[in-house]
C-alpha cells in the first residue's frame, strides 16, 4: 500500500486548465521531488495532495482513504505542510510558533500537557533552533525562519511532509542544511518527504525520486537518473543544458553552457 | 505563563484604579454622591464596557485580516454600525432588539463588503484595508447625511451622537450592550489559540488542522457584534482598537489567549481616561471623546505605518 496514491486526478482552476490525469504511487519513505516548468502544475499538485484542493476528478488516497474524506484535524496530524505562503506580521517567539504544531492534537480548549512541550522540545532539538527559543519569529533569518517551520511541522509528528520550495530565497549553505535536515527525517524517522523544487540539481542530489511534469501532465516518474536527463530538460523546459554524473555520488549534474 | 498571569492581573487592577477615580473627577467638584451613583458610574461602566468592545474588536480583526493597522473604525465597521443605528431611530423602531438588529446587520455588510474589497491573492495589504473602508464609510457618511437633511431638527444631537459619546444613561441599553459585548469577547477568546494559527497565513492554518472558514465566520460575527454593541450606545469613538492592541502586543506579546483579555482591559482603561479629560479640559464645555481619540489616534497611526514602510514591510 502506497502512502500517498493519486487516481486519474484533473483540476481546473476557474481561470484555466492545471492539471489532467495524474497517476502517481507515492511509496511510504519516499523522498520526492516534484518538478517542472513554471505553470506545469507542480504547486497544484502539492495543494491537492495536502487537501488544500479538491480534485474534479479521481481521488488521492491517504492509506486507504480519501484524503477529501478525513477531518481537518486528523489529516493535520498526519500530514504537514509547510506551504510558500508565509507571514512574519506578528512577533511570536520561536517556541510558540512550533507548539502551534501541537493544534491538531489538541481537543478543543484543551491545554498542553507535559507530552506535548516534549515533542516541541524534540522538534527544536531536532532542527537544531533550541537557542532562538525565546526569539520573535519576526527577527530571525530566512534560513533560521525555515528551520523553525520546519520544527513546527515535526511537532505535528506527521507521517508525511510536504514543502513547497523549501529552499526559495535561501543561501546555499542554509538550502544544503535543510535538505540535510529532510534527508534525516527521511531516513530516520521514516519520513515520507514531498516536495516542489525549481532546483534540478538539488531534486537529483537529495531526493530518491522525480516526478517530472509539464503543462499539468505527469511526463514521468523515477529516479533522478531516468527522469533528469538533457533530453528530458530540452522537451519541458526547453532549455538546452548538458547533464553528466556529478563527481560526488553520480547523480545527474546539470551544466549550461555560455553562448 | 505565569508572567502573563501576573500581567493580565496589573491590567485588572489599573482598570479598577482608574475607574474608581474617574468617579471622582468631573466639571462638579465635590459632587453629591446622587451624581457619582447616577450620572458618572453609568458612565464609567460605559467606557469599561466600550474600550473592551473596540479594543477586543481591533485585537482580532487585526489578528484574522494579519494586519496589525486594522481598527473597526478604519474598516468602516463603526460607521456602517452607526448608520444602522440611525437608520432604526428613523424608521421609529421603538423597541431595543430592531435597534441592535440593525447596527449588527449593517456592521456585518460592511464587514464582508471591505472583506471582499481588501482581499488581494489572500492577503489583506493595509492599502486597500484603507481604501475599501474609507469606501464604506463614505457611503454611510452619505446615508447619515440624506437623513440629516430630512430630519433636521433632531440632527446636532445625531451628529453629536455620531462623534462619540459616553453620555447614554439608559441601564437598559447599557445591560443590553455589556452582555453582548462580553459574550462576543469570550467567544472571541475561545477561538484564540485558532486565530493565533490564522496570523500564520490561511494555508497555514488549514495545514495545522484549522477550520479556517468556520473560524473567520465565528470571529468575524463575534467582533462585529462587540462593535455594534458598543457603536448602539456610543457611536463612533475610533482609533481605541488600533492603538490599544498595538501597544498591548508590546506588553504582553501577540498570543490572542492573552492578547484579547489584555487588549478589552486597556481599551477600558484607556477610554476610562480618554472620556475623563474629555469631560474636564475645557470646563464647563464637554468634547465628544470621540472627538478627542480621533485626535490621538490619527497621528499614532500615521507613526505606525511610518515605522512599517521603513522596515520595508507592506
Amino acid at each position: 500500500m502506497p502512502a500517498l496514491w493519486i487516481k486519474g486526478v484533473s483540476f481546473s482552476y476557474p481561470a484555466g486548465f492545471a492539471l489532467g490525469d495524474i497517476n502517481l504511487e507515492i511509496p511510504e519513505q519516499s523522498f520526492l521531488a516534484l518538478i517542472g516548468p513554471n505553470g506545469s502544475g507542480k504547486s497544484t499538485l502539492l495543494r491537492l495532495m495536502s487537501g488544500l484542493l479538491r480534485p474534479d476528478c479521481g481521488e488521492i488516497y491517504l492509506d486507504d482513504r480519501s484524503v477529501g474524506e478525513i477531518g481537518r484535524r486528523e489529516l493535520a496530524g498526519q500530514v504537514a505542510v509547510i506551504s510558500s505562503e508565509q507571514f512574519f506580521e506578528f512577533p511570536f517567539p520561536v517556541a510558540e510558533i512550533v507548539a502551534m504544531g501541537r493544534f491538531p492534537h489538541l481537543g478543543n480548549f484543551q491545554k498542553m500537557t507535559d507530552q506535548d512541550w516534549k515533542a516541541v522540545e524534540e522538534a527544536l532539538r531536532m532542527t537544531n533552533t533550541e537557542h532562538l527559543r525565546t526569539r520573535p519569529i519576526s527577527q530571525l533569518s530566512s534560513g533560521e525562519r525555515q528551520r523553525v517551520l520546519i520544527a513546527r511541522a515535526i511537532a505535528q509528528q506527521p507521517s508525511i511532509l510536504m514543502l513547497d520550495e523549501p529552499n526559495a530565497h535561501l543561501d546555499i549553505n542554509h538550502e544544503i542544511g535543510i535538505f540535510h535536515l529532510l534527508q534525516f527525517l527521511n531516513r530516520e524517522h521514516g519520513m515520507t518527504v514531498i516536495v516542489v523544487l525549481h532546483d534540478l540539481t538539488a531534486a537529483a542530489a537529495f531526493c530518491r525520486s522525480v516526478a517530472l511534469l509539464h503543462q499539468g501532465r505527469l511526463i514521468k516518474h523515477g529516479s533522478p537518473e531516468e527522469v533528469i536527463t538533457s533530453e528530458m530538460i530540452r522537451r519541458t523546459y526547453g532549455a538546452d543544458v548538458v547533464v553528466h554524473p556529478s563527481p560526488v555520488g553520480g547523480f545527474p549534474q546539470i551544466s549550461y553552457a555560455p553562448k | 505563563m505565569s508572567s502573563r498571569v501576573y500581567g493580565l492581573t496589573a491590567l485588572f487592577l489599573v482598570t479598577i484604579l482608574a475607574a474608581s477615580i474617574s468617579l471622582f473627577i468631573g466639571p462638579v467638584r465635590g459632587a453629591p454622591w446622587a451624581i457619582i451613583w447616577q450620572i458618572r458610574l453609568p458612565r464609567v461602566l460605559l467606557a469599561l464596557l466600550v474600550g473592551f468592545a473596540l479594543a477586543g474588536a481591533g485585537a482580532v480583526f487585526q489578528g484574522v485580516l494579519r494586519n496589525p493597522l486594522a481598527d473597526p473604525f478604519i474598516l468602516g465597521t463603526s460607521g456602517a454600525a452607526a448608520a444602522g443605528v440611525m437608520t432604526a431611530g428613523i424608521l421609529s423602531f421603538r423597541n431595543y432588539s430592531a435597534l441592535y438588529l440593525m447596527s449588527l446587520g449593517f456592521a456585518l455588510l460592511s464587514i464582508f463588503v471591505v472583506y471582499r474589497i481588501a482581499r488581494v491573492n489572500g492577503k489583506t495589504p493595509i492599502q486597500t484595508i484603507i481604501l475599501a473602508g474609507v469606501i464604506v464609510s463614505l457611503f454611510c457618511n452619505a446615508a447619515v447625511f440624506v437623513f440629516f437633511s430630512i430630519f433636521y431638527r433632531e440632527s446636532f444631537t445625531m451628529l453629536f451622537y455620531l462623534l462619540g459619546t459616553l453620555t447614554e444613561g439608559n441601564p437598559a441599553l447599557i445591560a443590553i450592550s455589556g452582555t453582548i459585548i462580553c459574550a462576543g469577547l469570550f467567544v472571541t477568546w475561545l477561538f484564540s489559540r485558532e486565530l493565533n494559527a490564522l496570523t500564520q497565513g490561511e494555508e497555514t492554518a488549514f495545514h495545522l488542522g484549522v477550520s479556517v472558514e468556520t473560524t473567520k465566520k465565528v470571529l468575524f460575527v463575534a467582533a462585529s457584534a462587540m462593535v455594534a454593541a458598543a457603536v448602539s450606545v456610543a457611536g463612533m469613538i475610533g482609533f481605541v482598537g488600533l492603538i490599544v492592541p498595538h501597544m498591548m502586543r508590546m506588553l504582553v506579546g501577540p498570543d490572542h489567549r492573552v492578547l484579547i483579555p489584555a487588549s478589552a482591559l486597556g481599551g477600558a482603561v484607556f477610554l476610562i481616561v480618554a472620556d475623563a479629560l474629555a469631560r474636564t479640559v475645557l470646563p464647563p464645555l464637554e468634547i465628544p471623546v470621540g472627538a478627542l481619540t480621533a485626535l490621538v489616534g490619527s497621528p499614532y497611526f500615521v507613526y505606525l505605518l511610518h515605522q512599517k514602510q521603513k522596515v520595508g514591510e507592506f
